[in-house]
């Protein structure tokens, strides 16, 4: 090698630079690797001591951070990126090969429909089975629907009860009181769940053809939505609203839960009811009408 | 050198001609391609932050009365499901962090899915040659939305409870079938007992199990066709240009992985996610107000909510009204995701084959499209929570439903138009997409100013590591098949003949040029400047002759 | 140590960052946790005034009713014509603008001026909860002189937290409160421009007050629908809820998927996307 040119000198210069700066990478992945190291150990510590959520997340950040911070340096910044370029591989076939496959798919396909009765004893033999195997993964899950989605628990005569299975007074609610009731021997059933609600101490009509059916001032109505069948608890009492918390359809209680506002198509079925002569409240009947969201069988 | 393990999967598999291979493969560099990663290590993290899950998790409606560390659902009547993950949040030891870590992940994993597969849209990687993959990953994120409901269903909390409630109705409101699939579904009426387990069966096995498959299939196609990548020096239709799978992109990879696992455990920790002791048990007649599914149930939760009251009732039957947004509007939804690579062509008539990446400002009718079905489902998505943001914002919750309702129409239209224009207007820049340059000012010491440009920004980010050439330069010699096979079947009229492995041709370099058609060789650089010497020897400002390079190789 | 500025600060923002998180982490969530994790210890974390499924109080009765002096009807009377005659009438039999006040009882009359939605400051929207224009003995000096222009109406209530069960109030709580002040208290919107406020800063007088008097579009739960066992219970329950078990954490302001989908993607996300960036770089 000649002596010092300008050029060598830059050229050791860089060199000079290059050594510098891995010496400095070599030191930062060190140093992530080692606070890795310790927060695992910590977080050995911590397990072994009991264990503490918080303290767990931190050290397991510092653990994985360290690790996936040290190693992402050293494959950026200490092994070559060239960037290299390389060919891409022709995906097609040539045509030949492609010409040949179907030759050899078509052989095959001639040596087995030679037999062609053969073929469709097969298809048919196939066929059945995977037909009728099927049927233990879809007709054993569950009952068919027949009158599930049309009934509930609520009969002629009865009783209201809260959730814990105690009978409803007519007494119990005050004005602007609500109370979620079940048909006496269902409590806390989903299906029944109705919503008894006491806007006023005077009978209240909600539609004509229920004339009976809001003895003193109660009320009960279906808890599920006609929309999505959420539970509609969220009663509103000034405006005398019952409001869906799933999806904010709004039913007007004095007027038979009409839908007024949002995505519910229907109003709530309402439960007709009356005091008896111990003063409890029962059903005079159940639903007159499929409750909840709608589906296909059912026709209005 | 030779090394054992090497020889004995290579004398039963002959493992060492394609792993050597896959060594040397290129990976285009850039940040929008690490998107896909984040979802794959989430899912990594999901998988095994899962299994522990499942070993404390008990999948029963079963009653049980609860006695444990929680003391406000003491004598609490709740199901097993409920009951045993308060245990793992409250008893086990890291329970309540793996827990978490194992939601914040799904969330992130959905997200990072999305956010992927809009990169992908928006650059065209979905043309020819991928629409396969295309499918492949649409078909991933169907999955993942619905694997996140089970999970989210399973601890059978109140919240998650009204979700499954609300699951029923949208089963129930299929057309023809509904009513018994409900039924099949849930086993009989609602809630039952068998919809937790079930749930978990589904959630645990069958999912992850077709998701890990596909995921398989999604990696096994890309490496198989080679990663697309953008326009820029040296890169062309035929060839790819980055970092080597071995080591720079293992280790950048395999790191990220552990980046990936440490933002979320820093959630799982430290950030409170589906406090499910805060909600109780599901019991059918209670409920909470401000219920919200998981963010990427969100657009689904918004159509409920925003879809008019109507409901189609004749000859005795009747499509209900919720039918429309959360099963019609998922199925076009998903239908034409699938479809788009085929839609697209049918306009465009494109029938090439495409490596390159476009520019989203290239195609300003994709980019529209794009954002305006985007915009679509953010409106969707924010109408979701129409009471939290009428509450926090003090607005009324009457106005905010009217107002998403006609948003949701209104947005997309504007939202793809100022696209089009946008992508329009950068297209027409001069000089779009070249390096930028810097104008450099400088002062005179008399005060007189003159600009002056500085080196294309390109070098200057180039600069940034050490190791980085300038110019996309081959892979060292080892790294280069020197010989190729070709596997030309020898075919006969009627008659076949499998190629035995003797009658490989070994095509050596001599040959030099590759036959037509077969399979592809590295691009032989004779006489390359800076090529040769030991593995991967750096290029730029190194010297040539790296002989002391050897440190690197044991 | 010869530590290049750059570098240095790239591996000191993320141990920093990790140390921050972990000693806040530490600090902030500490006591929730330690009463999550170790079993038993629940029964007497002290730094909630709620005492865990206790019934250290139990015997004595779970609410108890404030007898008002009469002496204070003096300083009362001067206190409602100074601040709520003009809207209510020098009575409180109510004007056009304002109702009729006479007979509600001193809890109801309590909670609007106790938790200072009363004096109204905008007749037109929601009363708002604001602090309070009086102080306590005042308050009661109001209350004493309605309660003494007619008979009927609850009292106020003093619950006795130690009688209570928190278990049962989270039972009565989900069951009745939840629907519209949502399960973990924060509040909501509803229908119609009013909303479900926010159970945090409730007094235990306040809660039992709101319970028993039903205020603006709440329903009013008597005695029949619930007992006053039931109410010191629900009681109970919201004061924990006021500060509730964070043993995941930071709590997002309690208001589930929306804000935790935003920290998901935003946060979670965002810095993977971050550090994507730093890994894979910009075009070339």
């Amino acid at each position: 090698m000649s002596s010092s040119t300008p050029e060598l000198k830059q050229s050791q210069d860089k060199e000079r630079l290059i050594k510098v700066s891995e010496r400095r990478f070599e030191r930062v992945v060190g140093v992530s690797f080692l606070l890795s190291f310790l927060a695992t150990v910590g977080l050995g510590v911590v397990y072994w001591q009991g264990g503490q959520t918080q303290v767990e997340g931190a050290l397991l950040f510092i653990a994985l951070g360290g690790l996936g911070f040290g190693i992402v340096s050293w494959g950026k910044y200490l092994v070559p990126q060239g960037p290299y370029v390389q060919e891409r591989e022709e995906l097609q076939s040539p045509e030949s090969e492609r010409e040949a496959f179907v030759e050899s798919l078509e052989r095959g396909a001639n040596q087995i429909q030679r037999r062609s009765f053969l073929v469709k004893m097969l298809g048919a033999a196939v066929g059945a089975f995977g037909i009728i195997t099927l049927f233990p993964f879809i007709r054993s899950l569950g009952p068919q629907p027949k009158k599930m989605l049309y009934v509930t628990n609520w009969k002629k005569g009865s009783a209201l009860v809260k959730a814990d299975g105690t009978k409803v007074r007519a007494t119990d609610l005050e004005v602007g009181g609500v109370l979620t009731v079940f048909p006496d021997g269902h409590p806390g059933g989903a299906i029944s769940q109705t919503i008894l609600i006491r806007p006023s101490f005077q009978d209240i009509v909600t539609k004509p053809g229920r004339e009976t059916w809001g003895p003193q001032g109660y009320l009960a109505y279906s808890k599920v939505c006609t929309h999505a069948g959420c539970p509609v608890g969220l009663y509103q009492e000034l405006t005398q609203q019952l409001l869906c918390p799933c999806h904010q359809s709004l039913f007007d209680v004095m007027t038979g839960a009409n839908p007024v506002f949002g995505p519910a198509p229907r109003p709530l079925p309402q439960l007709p009811l009356y005091i008896d002569s111990q003063g409890y409240l029962r059903a005079q009947a159940g639903y007159d009408e499929p409750i909840g969201p709608g589906f296909w069988e059912r026709g209005a | 050198m030779s090394y054992k393990p090497i020889d004995f999967l290579d004398e039963r598999l002959g493992t060492a001609k394609f792993t050597r291979k896959s060594l040397n493969k290129i990976f285009p560099d850039h940040w929008s391609f690490m998107l896909g990663e984040i979802a794959m290590y989430s899912f990594f993290i999901l998988l095994g932050t899962g299994v522990f899950l499942t070993l404390f998790f008990v999948p029963s409606s079963a009653p049980t009365v609860y006695h444990g560390s929680y003391a406000p659902l003491d004598g609490h009547v709740m199901s097993q499901a409920y009951a045993s993950t308060l245990n793992l949040s409250f008893n086990v030891r890291a329970g309540l962090v793996m827990r978490q870590m194992h939601h914040w992940a799904a969330n992130v994993f959905v997200a990072a899915i999305v956010v992927h597969l809009l990169r992908v849209f928006f650059t065209g990687a979905f043309r020819k040659p991928r629409e396969i993959n295309w499918l492949v990953g649409s078909l991933l994120l169907m999955l993942a939305i619905l694997e996140g409901f089970l999970g989210y269903s399973l601890p059978d909390d109140l919240i998650s409870g009204t979700g499954i409630r609300i699951a029923y109705s949208i089963t129930l409101s299929v057309p023809v079938v509904g009513s018994y699939l409900a039924s099949f579904l849930f086993g009989g009426q609602f809630p039952g007992d068998k919809i937790i387990p079930r749930f978990y069966t589904i959630h645990i096995l069958l999912i992850p199990a077709i998701m890990a498959g596909l995921l398989g299939a999604h990696l096994a196609i890309m490496w198989h066709q080679k990663h697309t990548q953008y326009k820029g020096r040296g890169r062309t239709e035929k060839n790819v240009v980055g970092i080597a799978f071995w080591p720079a992109y293992a280790m950048q990879a395999g790191g990220f992985f552990f980046l990936t696992a440490s933002v979320i455990a820093a959630l799982g920790g430290l950030v409170q996610i589906n406090p499910i002791w805060m909600y109780g048990p599901y019991i059918p007649y209670k409920v909470s107000y401000a219920v919200q599914p998981d963010w990427y149930m969100g657009w689904l939760d918004g159509a409920l909510r925003l879809f008019p009251s109507w409901e189609i009732v004749g000859f005795g039957h009747m499509i209900p009204t919720i039918f429309f947004p959360a099963v019609l509007l998922p199925g076009i939804t998903f239908g034409l995701l699938m479809a788009w690579p085929w839609i697209e062509r049918r306009f465009t008539k494109d029938s090439q084959s495409h490596n390159l990446l476009e520019n989203p400002r290239d195609n300003p009718w994709r980019t529209s499209i794009g954002v305006g079905v985007m915009a679509f489902y953010m409106v969707l998505f924010f109408a979701s929570s129409t009471d939290v943001l009428a509450n926090t914002f003090n607005l009324t919750l009457n106005f905010v439903l009217w107002a998403f309702r006609i948003l949701v129409f209104v947005i997309p239209p504007i939202a793809a138009f100022v696209a089009y224009q946008l992508a329009k207007e950068a297209r027409s820049v001069p000089l779009a997409g070249t390096p930028r340059k810097a104008m450099v000012i400088f002062r005179s010491p008399g005060g007189e100013y003159t600009t002056e440009e500085s080196e294309p920004r390109s070098e200057l980010v180039l600069k940034h590591s050490v190791f980085h050439g300038e110019e996309p330069l081959p892979l060292p010699e080892e790294a280069r098949i020197h010989g190729q096979e070709v596997q030309t079947p020898v075919l006969e009229e009627e008659r076949f003949v499998f190629s035995a492995p003797s009658a490989v041709a070994v095509v050596s370099e001599e040959i030099g040029e590759r036959p037509s058609g077969g399979s592809g060789v590295y691009r032989i650089p004779r006489g390359a400047p800076g090529a040769g010497g030991g593995l991967f020897s750096p290029r730029g400002p190194r010297p040539a002759s790296d002989g002391e390079d050897s440190e690197d190789e044991e | 140590m010869k530590f290049g500025k750059k570098l240095g600060g790239r591996v000191l923002f993320p141990v920093a960052l990790g140390v921050a998180a972990s000693v806040t982490g530490m600090a902030l969530f500490s006591q929730g946790a330690a009463a999550a994790t170790t079993p038993g210890s629940s029964n007497s974390s002290s730094t909630n005034s709620v005492t865990y499924g206790g019934t250290s109080g139990a015997g004595k009765a779970p609410i108890t009713y404030l007898k008002l002096d009469p002496s204070t009807i003096a300083l009362g009377k001067t206190l409602f014509v100074e601040n709520c005659s003009s809207c209510h009438g020098d009575t409180a039999a109510g004007t056009s603008r304002a109702p009729n006040l006479q007979g509600l009882g001193a809890a109801t009359i309590d909670f609007w001026i106790s938790t200072g939605r009363m004096p109204l400051a905008d007749p037109t929207v929601q009363a708002t909860e604001k602090p309070s224009r009086f102080t306590r003995a005042q308050e009661l000096a109001i209350d004493a002189y309605v309660s003494s222009l007619a008979p009927g109406g609850p009292a106020i209530p003093q619950v006795n937290l130690g009688a209570a069960s928190l278990s049962a109030g989270q039972g009565l709580f989900s069951t009745n409160c939840a629907a519209c002040h949502t399960i973990t208290g924060v509040g909501d919107a509803l229908a119609g421009g009013v909303y479900a406020p926010s159970l945090y800063p409730a007094t235990t007088t306040q809660i039992a007050e709101a319970v028993r008097t039903g205020p603006g579009n709440m329903p009013r739960f008597g005695t029949g629908n619930l007992s006053t066992q039931q109410v010191a219970d629900i009681v109970k329950y919201v004061k924990y809820l006021q500060h509730p078990n964070n043993a995941g954490g930071i709590g997002l302001g309690h208001v589930g998927p929306v804000t935790e989908g935003f920290v998901g993607i935003l946060i979670g996300l965002g810095s993977l996307m971050i550090a994507g960036y730093w890994i894979g770089g910009r075009a070339r």
